[in-house]
């Protein structure tokens, strides 16, 4: 379990996290998402104890992370500008590795030698970028972490590679129990391996839900109303509407039967509930918090 | 044995629970068939082990599949899973004739589609 609490970090003067707050459940798999500049890297850094905090708490498994060696040892994490010493090949970095972590298994290290099949005698900064994420993942899941942190995970990572980590990772929360904090902006892809979903903007997580509640909670509506009634009626509680025709779709916050309750006694012609997408759920959650795309022509 | 598709507008949980129930309805998965464990599933699927999870809970629920802690989930061999998915789909189907006939399909068209249906098997 992660807990962060009015978590604080400044920079000379610049609030980069501004009273965050999250919760990790045990074994769930958590997605950070926000629009650039939200804190998401900020909030990571201070989890994994790269950075001191402020203000506020930050607790993993119960324990405070600030020089904690004992707890981070149980933390693995791929940041999104990874580092590898000079001319250090994969193999010496796993001996590097092994030397911080008690829990690393070499039996695991040269099972995924077979998934990333990767010259583990070559420099790894003479590998491209994809192969040196490769490299992180390899190393980190041979760490046999408790609590695994992946700060834009996927990045650069081809079709076929992608699935296979995420199988990786999925298959150690499921067989281990592994609490993963993962912050990206494929939203597509967080809807699959996430359950978990903290959405952040200006330093502050603005929501936090578990996906299942999330999209039990927000629906679209494709609506036609009967002849003579235009507009879509005020008193209904709706988050977004917009029209092509006589075809309204609005967004409400609330489960499908509902809205449809709503709607029943302006006897429709049409109702139509359509699930949202992680996607449109951001759009429409930030949409509130002055964040939406611009009608900008260039 | 399940396919997903990332175009289509149902969550990923209810696609899940849809394939599994279609591959139990038409017998792919016979009675006391024993299921893919959640596990195994959320590796090949890349999908998160909670969802899966969600899936086949709601499968239990409707009847369609028995679990037995320590060993898996089966398949479950059970009228009740039938007529309410029998429910189910009449209730579509009212609502396609219905949309038919404002369409202008008459009743006799109709009939003819059903008896020509039946006659496939």
């Amino acid at each position: 379990m992660i807990e962060v609490n009015g978590l604080v970090k400044r920079f000379d003067g610049f609030a980069a996290l501004d009273g965050a707050a999250l919760t990790v459940p045990a074994g769930s798999v958590y997605g950070l998402v926000g629009p650039n500049g939200a804190g998401k890297s900020t909030l990571i850094r201070c989890l994994t104890g790269i950075f001191r905090q402020d203000g506020g708490t930050v607790r993993v498994g119960g324990e405070d992370v600030w020089e904690n060696p004992a707890l981070k040892a149980r933390i693995a994490s791929i940041p999104d500008d990874w580092y590898y010493f000079t001319q250090s090949s994969i193999r010496d970095m796993m001996r590097f590795y092994r030397g911080f972590y008690p829990s690393f298994s070499m039996e695991r290290y040269e099972k995924l030698r077979e998934v990333f099949q990767l010259d583990e005698r070559r420099p790894i900064r003479r590998l491209s970028k994809g192969m040196q994420k490769q490299a992180a993942f390899w190393l980190a899941l041979s760490c046999m972490p408790d609590y695994l942190v992946l700060d834009e995970p996927v990045d650069g990572l081809d079709p076929v590679m992608r699935r296979q980590v995420w199988s990786l990772v999925l298959g150690d929360v499921a067989q281990r129990g592994t609490t993963v904090l993962v912050s990206s902006h494929n939203l597509r892809e967080l809807e699959d391996v996430c359950d978990h979903v903290g959405i952040m903007d200006h330093g502050k997580v603005l929501l936090e839900r578990s996906l299942a509640q999330l999209q039990d909670n927000m629906v679209k509506l494709q609506v036609v109303f009967p002849d003579g009634m235009t507009e879509v009626p005020p008193e209904l509680p709706v988050l977004h509407a917009s029209r092509i025709g006589r075809i309204h779709t609005l967004i409400m916050r609330m489960g499908a039967q509902e809205a449809a309750d709503l709607l029943a006694p302006y006897s429709p012609l049409l109702v139509d509930a359509v699930p949202l997408t992680l996607e449109e759920i951001f759009i429409y959650e930030l949409g509130g918090a002055d964040y939406a795309v611009k009608d900008i022509v260039l | 044995m399940i396919s997903l598709n990332y175009r289509d507008s149902r969550p990923i949980y209810e696609q899940i629970r849809d394939g599994l129930r279609k591959l139990i309805v038409t017998g792919a998965l016979g009675a006391d068939e024993k299921l893919p464990s959640v596990r195994a599933l959320a590796a090949q699927l890349a999908i998160n082990p909670n969802t899966i999870q969600r899936a086949y809970n709601e499968l239990e629920g409707e009847g369609y599949i028995y679990s037995v802690p320590g060993k898996g989930s089966f398949a479950a061999a059970n009228a009740a899973a039938d007529s309410a998915r029998r429910a189910e789909l009449l209730v579509q189907v009212r609502e396609l004739l219905s949309e038919l006939r404002y369409l202008g399909v008459s009743q006799r068209e109709l009939e003819a589609l059903v008896k020509e249906e039946n006659g496939h098997d």
